[in-house]
């Protein structure tokens, strides 16, 4: 008697091999890491500055003291008031920070803290774009000065014992005021008879800062020039040079922010490449205090590896009498405190 | 003992099914009504897009169109452009010179047309029909300057598949089904 012949498929085994093999084509189909580009796919359109995001050992000149998370979200910038207390623009929000980073006094403001800065007598100026807000030692407000002109966007603060200088982005100015408000003169405008090309910022990060010469240190980031100028508004000099190598300042503008050591040398803080360097007062190249490398978070979100604005990453930086740097990494949300290597 | 006779006769079959069949007709010409009112008012049609915010500049916007060259374009926002000299959009990160020389742009089908406005200001506009779409300007200038160049589906040229084949593939999950009285994004600000 012949037996039948068993099928190559019965019904339930097809069924069976064919579910499986549309769970596994739903679940591949499903994967967000089988939607993206294959790990390790190089982009061959990638605008490619991996060789500038490292640096040289032997230029790095600071070491980190230590490091802390600032208290409220949204930081943006940081000055160093005549007390030793750091005040940190951050959201609606102005914070002091003690030396190891303790929140201490808060002000709530109505608008973003653009920046800030504090007079030796420790009255309190605050920059929320268009306009200035004046507190007093324990908080209290005590004026409002509004922009002298139309499209302001007023991004660097500085004062003096009788002074206020305010650089106002969205004019292309620093506006010089008494502690009043009133406006004495305009720094930085373009002049060609006095020899002032102009300041050129594409983006809103004009800063000024005292220096211990008595001249002031504008950041034309346009230009990748930092410029002196006299409190009375003649240029005196300038130098920096465009381009991603070290000594440079990178990017279409550059550098972003500035802060002065003792000595007279120049802090400054590029966005881009996220790094902080030390200059000599004629722009000769001292040192790096921190580089990309440094600075992770923050450069892959410049990067863009990290879906979001890019725009808002930019690094900040104040110093303190003793020599030591502070930079604020607004990604990080940390502030870093850096000292010579050559002191320790 | 003889029952009083109801108010309402029992239903026989016929008016059962009767009735049931008039509630089935009504409940599904309702149900048609509400699932077509919608669509109707809003004339919906909805198109491809690509959120700004989200793209990281993966490259894929070039290769994984079925249209060669792809319907994804570079788009340049006027307001928020720097109309910088030193366009990190325009140029490669160390250019040898400040000028329209092949070997100093970044883009590598020279679709970024670089024109003189006043010192130190430069004008750029992007030729489309050169533009392949690979966002290597857009990173350019989003991580250096003001990010007025970004990536956009251009509807005069997009077929507007079903499944979008960059849509699948795009790293940052960028793409987006957008109404398509609303078929683009418009970057007007740089800075919050």
């Amino acid at each position: 008697m012949k037996h039948p012949k068993p099928p190559l498929l019965n019904r339930r085994a097809f069924l069976r091999t064919g579910g499986g093999l549309a769970v596994a084509g739903w679940a591949l189909a499903e994967n967000p890491a089988a939607r993206a580009a294959a790990p390790g796919q190089k982009n061959p359109w990638a605008y490619d500055v991996s060789a500038y995001e490292t640096t040289d050992p032997a230029l790095l000149a600071y070491t980190e003291l230590r490091r802390f998370k600032v208290p409220r979200a949204e930081a943006r910038r940081l000055t160093r008031g005549p007390d030793g207390r750091l005040w940190l623009c951050a959201g609606h929000y102005l914070v002091t920070l003690d030396a190891e980073g303790r929140p201490g006094q808060e002000i709530a403001l109505s608008a973003p803290a653009r920046c800030a800065a504090v007079a030796p007598d420790g009255t309190l100026y605050v920059s929320l774009r268009t306009h200035v807000e004046v507190f007093d030692a324990s908080g209290n407000r005590r004026a409002v000065w509004e922009a002298p002109q139309a499209r302001a966007w007023l991004s660097g603060l500085l004062a003096t014992a009788d002074t206020v200088y305010a650089a106002d982005s969205g004019n292309r100015v620093v506006w010089r005021c008494d502690r009043s408000g009133r406006v004495i003169s305009r720094l930085g405008e373009k002049d060609p008879a006095r020899g002032i090309p102009g300041l050129v910022l594409p983006s809103p990060h004009l800063v000024v800062v005292g220096h211990p010469d008595g001249r002031l240190r504008l950041n034309n980031a346009g230009r990748h020039l930092v410029e002196t100028y006299t409190p009375e508004g003649e240029r005196v000099s300038a130098w920096g040079k465009p381009g991603m190598g070290i000594a440079a300042f990178c990017g279409c503008c550059n550098p972003i922010a500035l802060a002065v050591l003792p000595d007279g040398r120049v802090v400054t803080a590029e966005k881009g490449l996220p790094r902080v360097k030390v200059y000599h007062p004629d722009g000769r190249l001292d040192g790096v205090v921190a580089g990309v490398e440094h600075f992770p978070e923050n450069a892959r979100a410049s990067r863009g590896d990290t879906a979001g604005n890019t725009l808002n990453v930019s690094l900040d930086v104040a110093t303190d009498p003793d020599g030591r740097i502070y930079i604020l990494d607004p990604v990080a949300a940390e502030v870093r405190v850096m000292w010579p290597k050559a002191r320790t | 003992m003889t029952t009083p006779p109801s108010g309402n006769p029992p239903l026989n079959r016929r008016q059962f099914l009767r009735d049931g069949a008039r509630v089935a007709a009504l409940t599904g010409l309702g149900a048609l009504f509400g699932l077509a009112a919608p669509r109707v008012a809003r004339g919906q049609k909805y198109v491809w897009q690509i959120d700004p915010t989200r793209c990281v500049y993966c490259g894929q916007c070039a290769t994984a169109c079925v249209l060669k060259p792809s319907a994804v374009k570079c788009v340049q926002s006027y307001p928020i452009c720097g109309y910088c000299d030193l366009c990190t959009g325009y140029f490669v990160p160390e250019p040898n010179a400040l000028n329209t020389g092949a070997e100093n742009q970044v883009c590598p089908t020279a679709a970024i047309e670089r024109r003189f406005i006043e010192d130190p200001y430069y004008e750029y506009n992007i030729n489309e029909d050169r533009c392949i779409g690979c966002a290597k300007c857009v990173e350019g200038c989003t991580r250096f300057g003001n990010g007025s160049f970004y990536l956009q589906v251009r509807h005069d040229r997009c077929v507007n598949c079903n499944e979008c084949s960059i849509a699948r593939v795009c790293a940052g999950d960028a793409f987006r089904r957008v109404p398509a009285e609303q078929p683009y994004y418009l970057k007007t600000t740089a800075h919050a």
